[in-house]
């Protein structure tokens, strides 16, 4: 074997020369940067899943706004049609007392113009009355022809109706 | 210029470099009758060559001048310093006619005993590799960082590309657990034999030698890849097999030994035992056969590619080289990922926890 070359000193000397690579390779090199790859890979996945994670998330709370909007139309013609049904009702309560208002307005003023009416009779009455009275009265007082009768009469309507003018 | 000009000039240039090298080489010196190569007719020396101490370098290169002309020069500091002189490169020496060791070529070195304590040319091989490869791997892990640079990057591929490898076969709990040895075999392997090819020069020009009558001879070279020393694939194949062992052991604890040692049926009286007895036995022996095929195979890949790269180098030089160094690369990438498939296929069978 020594003419192939074998050597017990040189065997021992590369198996210490191995183990000693071995040995610092498995401290500096390996370690070190198995452990760079093991938590790039972990950060990778850690970035997918939370990728994964935000784009589920997304696509939830754009489902949520969604429904938020829908909701909000809703609450929004719901508020519409009740202000909607209010104003129908406040316009046909003010239409309603408006009328009544008016009703009423018109009767009193009938009432009044009835009043005044009859008032105005009764004044017109107590003036022909009076007016009567008065040209009896200078009728009685005056003895005069039947002319003069007729003259007096005709004075006294006259005057008559110029107070009934006033 | 154009890409294409110059891609045709260079196509050019390796055409008559290569005709050149044909005609240089020690094939054409031999048709055409020159009077050596260009390249001297390498050695090949299958045992790794002993660098320090220069005793032993000496000893086992032949460059050692007989006792009986120089005396105690051999051993001596002087010796020591006239040798370190030859430790640079055959080109710088190249001619220079030095001819203190003319005749050292009559010496015929000895290869190390078994027991022998010397420091190889691929054992510096391998030191200079475990360094850098530190370098290369701490360096790229010393401060990691989320957003990786270039080098991080790089190295990180190269760790995912093992550590798949070996969860595809293991599962992710196991294969994490392997990683880190059968990567330091996988890299180590891979880049003793790159290494040799991406530092050629140096590998192939910076040794010791004599100077002869035809200039300076390289006898051994300082670096020498660590894969073609029968040590360093034994050393991992006895790791590898440790290794596997270690954790059959542990899935199994004593039933383990079960898989070697099936004396049941024999004990209860079956005579159809005695199959098992010698399945077991089987078992036993591949499981020892494993480290020889790991050693030979990486050991007989790696020696056949450094003996084509120098044959070629002889036969024709030049650029014919180049495509045997692309042959090299790949040749060292199957070794590694067959060295490190293998054994996490082997651990794979001992931990799994089917009737064997």
């Amino acid at each position: 074997m020594a003419e192939l070359g074998l050597n017990v000193p040189s065997l021992v000397s590369y198996l210490i020369n191995y183990i000693i690579l071995l040995i610092l390779l498995g401290v500096f090199a390996y370690r070190p940067l198995l452990n760079a790859i093991d938590g790039r890979v972990d950060s990778i996945r850690e970035s997918l899943a939370a990728a994964d994670q935000a784009r589920a998330e997304v696509a939830t709370s754009r489902s949520e706004i969604e429904e938020e909007l829908n909701e909000a139309r809703r609450e929004g013609q719901r508020l519409l049609d009740q202000a909607r049904e209010a104003a129908d009702r406040f316009r046909d309560a003010e239409m309603a007392r408006a009328r009544q208002s008016a009703e009423e307005f018109s009767e009193r003023a009938q009432a009044d113009i009835a009043r005044e009416r009859d008032a105005a009779i009764n004044e017109v009455r107590a003036a022909f009355g009076d007016l009567a009275i008065t040209a009896a009265e200078r009728i009685i007082r005056r003895s005069v022809d039947r002319q003069a009768h007729q003259e007096i009469i005709d004075q006294v309507l006259a005057e008559g109706e110029q107070a009934l003018r006033r | 210029m154009s890409l294409k000009r110059i891609m045709i000039l260079f196509g050019i240039g390796m055409a008559v470099l290569l005709i050149a090298g044909f005609v240089v080489g020690a094939i054409g010196s031999r048709i055409f009758g020159l009077e050596r190569p260009f390249v001297a007719q390498p050695e090949i020396h299958l045992p790794p060559q002993p660098i320090f101490p220069a005793e032993a370098r000496d000893s086992a290169l032949g460059l050692a001048p007989a006792k009986d002309e120089h005396g105690a020069m051999s051993s001596s500091d002087d010796q020591h310093a006239k040798d370190d002189q030859h430790a640079k490169s055959s080109d710088a020496h190249a001619g220079d006619g030095e001819k203190g060791h003319g005749d050292a070529e009559a010496h015929h070195g000895e290869p190390l005993g078994i027991m022998d304590i010397a420091i190889t040319n691929t054992l510096l091989s391998a030191w200079l590799v475990s360094i850098v490869m530190l370098v290369f791997f701490v360096g790229a892990a010393r401060k990691p960082k989320v957003v990786p640079g270039r080098l991080q990057a790089l190295v990180e591929m190269l760790f995912e590309l093992v550590l798949n490898f070996a969860t595809s076969i293991l599962g992710p709990e196991m294969g994490r657990k392997a990683f880190p040895v059968v990567a330091t075999i996988f890299f180590f392997v891979l880049f003793n034999a790159w290494l040799a090819i991406f530092l050629i020069p140096i590998y192939q020009a910076v040794g010791y030698g004599i100077g002869t009558d035809h200039g300076f001879e390289l006898k051994a070279h300082l670096l020498r890849p660590a894969g073609t020393d029968l040590n360093m694939p034994l050393a991992l194949a006895l790791v590898s097999f440790v290794f596997v062992e270690y954790w059959g052991f542990r899935a199994h604890n004593f039933g383990y030994l079960k898989k070697f040692f099936a004396f049941g049926d024999i004990l209860r009286g079956r005579p159809s035992g005695i199959i098992n007895v010698f399945v077991g036995l089987l078992e036993f022996i591949s499981e020892l056969v494993r480290v020889v095929s790991f050693t030979f195979r990486l050991f007989g890949n790696m020696t056949a590619g450094e003996i084509l790269v120098v044959m070629i180098t002889f036969l024709v030089p030049f650029v014919a080289t180049q495509f045997v160094f692309g042959l090299e690369l790949l040749v060292g990438l199957i070794q590694s990922v067959i060295f490190a498939g293998l054994t996490l296929v082997f651990l794979s069978v001992a931990v799994s926890h089917e009737e064997h």
